[in-house]
């Protein structure tokens, strides 16, 4: 697949993603892109290889569009109105870096089940004491993405 | 990748699990983690951090050591 392609599915998938909150299918995408279903599919393979989308084994579903889930989670983002699930805490501050623009995390304390809730301005998050943490060190994080 | 109240939270955490405690990451750290992996995500030429971009931008929050290291196959 051309890079050209390439570019133009990734652009179709996060658009739609960041408009909506949730996970495109690919006809959509194919519709978005100008592309046939195919085409996109061939695509997600190389997306999957620069480690910017991550599939359901059918191979044509997204989990993951980093920092987008295409399932629920424990990580709500709310920004200008729309929900979107973020995979894990680091992409629930990821989602609004890549929109640009203010949100609210909702989340929990993982040991307590405490919520959580954060303000994230453009410039950042509001003061807060909360406390990331990741079992997995970073050269085993695409390993298992889903775990981590 | 989970939020935890506080240090001691995560300590419970671990305990339970006979898991090993890995660095701490303050709310400030991981906006600047989110910023640099995600601000461009939605442009078209944008792509992930390469391996020495990411020891830099750990290092320059004051994530260093084994655990952040992209390439590194032993963790202390």
């Amino acid at each position: 697949m051309s890079v050209e392609f390439d570019v133009r599915v990734k652009m179709a998938v996060y658009g739609l993603f960041a408009e909506t909150g949730r996970r495109p299918a690919p006809e959509e995408v194919a519709s978005r892109a100008g592309l046939d279903s195919a085409q996109v599919l061939a695509a997600y393979k190389d997306l999957r290889a620069q480690r910017l989308l991550l599939l359901e084994p059918d191979g044509r579903t997204i989990r993951m569009a980093p920092p987008f889930s295409g399932v629920p989670t424990q990580h709500r983002v709310e920004v200008d109105g729309i929900e979107y699930f973020a995979n894990c805490a680091w992409d629930a501050l990821g989602i609004p870096a890549a929109l640009r623009m203010p949100g609210r995390v909702r989340s929990r304390c993982e040991e307590s089940g405490a919520p959580l809730v954060l303000e994230v301005g453009r410039q950042g998050p509001e003061a807060s004491a909360w406390r990331f943490h990741c079992l997995v060190p970073a050269a085993r994080w695409w390993d298992d993405l889903v775990f981590t | 990748m989970l939020f935890f109240r506080s240090e001691e939270r995560v300590r419970a955490w671990c305990a339970a699990r006979g898991a090993p405690v890995r660095p701490l990451v303050t709310m400030d750290q991981l906006w600047r983690m989110a910023v640099t992996w995600y601000s461009t995500r939605l442009e078209g030429e944008s792509r992930r951090p390469r391996v020495d971009e990411m020891r830099a931008v750990f290092a320059g929050i004051g994530l260093e050591g084994d655990f952040w290291d992209p390439t590194a196959d032993s963790f202390g």
